[in-house]
């Protein structure tokens, strides 16, 4: 889950990027305006539907009006796991060093974000030491887009005659 | 009670860690006002009128003595010696400093504690009947449920980020004590000799500016397929809920727009894909969940006469009647202690009531007690020949009163004192009523009688569902309160509804007596022993109405 941080240079903006993650297309275009099999990557607000011809984009950015606004983790979702995309996935818009971990979890690869708040510095060196933003938690009890499988189909979990007397 | 296992440990401890280091971050100037806003309501912080205020999880309202001794200490460290039961099962502090914040968390991770989203846009703590587990009209324990709920939503990456709050009720018992029908997700547990145990769905319950009663979209959901379900539904409210007006963002204004048919078909279309998922839950789990809440080993009793005792002292026979329920098992009984004192804010309790109620819970029963959703605290299994010595020891601490489900166990939020939300304070007005009808005879002869007060829309006092409601309302700058009738959450059999307005609102001093005038309405129109809500029901709101009014004509 220790995903490497790369400061990718754009112009007003700051790419931190998961692992396998490329640098995609330069251009990213509105839905109407693609067609599949270009080389474009194409742009979708949170909004929209996922429609099958996007399956084979190379990249698929979400456009966030907010960083509040959770429609881009269903879009996300429902992209990687109901299209199959498995192209690049990237967050613009208003991304916020705090959300990655969610974002990465839903099937985010990459992430735009404007410079304040990027836990990349200018020199692409990690700012906050203390967490991995992709992965600040060492596991988690359902499943996503990284970890298809919820813990309980995974990990030997403690049953009630196990545990000893709490001191508490 | 379900008990963290290493997974649950590790899992809280780095939440808390996160959560240090977003405040450190916050306090050096390195995370705006209003991203760390979002981050610290996921962790139950809010900034409130006076102070910050820390609202604490209980999960599903059960607790171990030895957490509610936790939360005592918090109350006298880092808080004012008190600490507040919320009308959600939770427990809140008004006063702690705000870079103290994570060493409160770190002191509840070591008693396997928490405050994640219990505020917030994402799903809020699940919230279930108080005497789950031990009532005796109960068909399926729903506590398991819930915990299986409490760890499928506690950080889920899809759906912290939702158009609004999202509250979760569920109920296995013949009366609803849960309010399921006034809540975003209500479930009803049940057990069908060929499935086992199901549970019928319900959404777009509220309360708020638009309070609705949700429609059932599921019946005889098997319990493996509940949180697939549960997704399919978080999916569609997360898609297609309202985000342009908070006001109408909750899941009920969506399937009011939909229809509850074309919800449901929405719904059922998304979990086509899912259901079967690796998300469905294995038997292996769902029974390793429910052994957590295996019943305990009760020492044989048999029902204890108290009969003599009722007849000797005519307060401790009050007590049984209000405060006593009955038990599955025979010879024990369900005791709820009462926080609803003239003079102190319904809900408010101090550290050392705390550790007493700890105390008990310890002496008469397994450890473990209740915080129910109208303020209470519940002693959970009382053996019946002790109670009257519990009873006894209960009046010194101010936790004996004989009031539940009498008007003056007034369910109340915080009002204007403390939340910057509210319109009108709430708790002044609960103690002009608590005052007004303090007469002990008058309160028992008038019976069964819910009254809730909000002090503003929010509803976090349930207005809508008392059988009177009062709703403090801004009226050009001044405190005016508006009085409902005819609300019910569900319990004791009779169908949830909203109370009806009953006219132009009123000035806080003239409430108490229009509460008189309502009630005087009720003595007169009563047939037998017939509870205020039937009474409502039957002759309708206008006697009242015409009454209340008359002078003012």
């Amino acid at each position: 889950m220790n995903a490497q941080l790369d400061y990718i240079d754009q112009p007003a903006a700051q790419m931190v990027s998961g692992p396998g993650a490329v640098p995609g297309p330069a251009r990213l275009v509105a839905a109407e305006q693609w067609t599949p099999g270009s080389s474009d990557g194409l742009l979708l607000a949170v909004d929209a539907e996922p429609e099958q011809r996007f399956a084979g984009a190379e990249l698929i950015a979400i456009d966030f009006p907010a960083f509040t606004d959770g429609r881009g983790l269903s879009l996300a979702v429902l992209l990687r796991t109901r299209l199959g995309f498995r192209g690049e996935l990237r967050a613009v818009g208003d991304i916020r060093a705090d959300m990655l971990h969610y974002l990465y979890r839903c099937g985010f690869d990459s992430f735009s974000m404007s410079g304040e708040g990027s836990p990349v510095d200018a020199d692409g060196v990690t700012k906050t030491t203390a967490f991995d933003a992709l992965a600040p938690y060492s596991d988690c009890y359902q499943a996503s887009v990284r970890q298809p499988r919820p813990a309980y189909r995974r990990v030997e979990r403690c049953i009630a005659q196990e545990l000893s007397s709490p001191s508490f | 009670m379900y008990r963290y296992d290493d997974f649950d440990r590790q899992f809280i401890a780095e939440r808390v860690a996160h959560y240090r280091e977003q405040t450190t971050r916050y306090l050096a100037g390195e995370l705006s006002e209003s991203e760390f806003l979002q981050l610290r309501l996921r962790n139950g912080l809010y900034i409130q009128r006076l102070a910050p205020m820390l609202r604490v999880a209980v999960p599903y309202g059960t607790l171990s003595s030895g957490q509610l001794r936790k939360l005592a200490h918090i109350a006298r460290h880092y808080d004012r010696g008190y600490g507040h039961l919320s009308t959600r099962q939770n427990m809140q502090f008004n006063w702690p400093e705000l870079a103290e914040v994570p060493d409160i968390l770190a002191e509840l991770a070591e008693v396997d504690m928490h405050a994640i989203q219990t505020s917030g846009s994402c799903i809020r703590n699940v919230t279930t009947d108080q005497f789950a587990g031990v009532a005796a009209d109960e068909e399926v324990d729903p506590r398991p449920y819930c915990e299986l709920i409490r760890q499928w939503s506690t950080n889920h990456p899809e759906f912290d980020w939702l158009p609004r709050k999202f509250k979760i009720a569920v109920t296995g018992a013949a009366s609803d004590r849960a309010a399921i029908a006034v809540h975003d997700i209500g479930l009803r547990a049940r057990r069908e000799d060929a499935e086992g145990i199901v549970f019928d769905v319900f959404v777009g319950g509220g309360l708020g500016r638009t309070p609705v009663i949700a429609a059932e979209i599921r019946k005889s959901l098997p319990v493996r397929h509940l949180l697939t379900y549960l997704e399919a539904i978080m999916r569609v409210y997360n898609r297609y809920g309202r985000r342009d007006n908070k006001y109408k963002a909750r899941i009920k204004i969506l399937v009011r727009a939909m229809t509850a048919e074309g919800f449901r078909d929405r719904v059922d279309a998304e979990w086509a894909h899912l259901k079967g998922s690796e998300s469905t839950l294995t038997d292996e789990e769902i029974r390793r969940i429910e052994a957590f809440f295996t019943p305990h080993e009760y020492p044989p009793l048999n029902d204890a006469d108290l009969g003599p005792a009722r007849l000797e002292d005519p307060a401790f026979a009050a007590w049984l009647r209000h405060n006593v329920s009955p038990h599955r098992v025979p010879g024990y009984a369900i005791v709820t202690l009462s926080t609803k004192v003239t003079g102190v804010p319904p809900g408010d309790v101090s550290d050392v009531q705390m550790e007493a109620v700890a105390d008990w819970a310890d002496e008469y029963g397994f450890g473990e007690l209740r915080l129910g959703h109208e303020q209470n605290f519940v002693l959970p299994d009382v053996p019946q020949s002790r109670l009257r010595e519990l009873w006894r020891r209960t009046a010194a601490l101010q936790l004996g009163v004989a009031n539940v489900g009498l008007i003056s166990d007034i369910v109340c939020c915080p009002g204007g004192d403390y939340c910057s939300l509210a319109n009108a304070k709430s708790i002044p007005v609960a103690e002009a009523i608590q005052q007004r009808f303090d007469d002990y005879d008058y309160q028992h002869d008038l019976g069964e009688l819910d009254l809730n007060i909000s002090g503003c829309m929010n509803a976090c006092g349930h207005h809508h569902v008392g059988h009177i409601g009062i709703l403090g309302v801004d009226k050009k700058g001044a405190e005016y309160y508006q009085i409902s009738l005819g609300g019910h959450s569900g319990a004791g059999g009779d169908e949830a509804s909203l109370g009806e307005i009953i006219g132009p609102s009123f000035s806080r001093a003239e409430v108490p007596a229009t509460i008189g005038r309502i009630l005087d309405v009720y003595l007169k129109r009563r047939i037998d022993d017939e509870p205020f809500l039937h009474c409502y029901r039957r002759i309708g709101i206008q006697p009242f109405k015409d009454h209340v009014y008359e002078r003012a004509a």
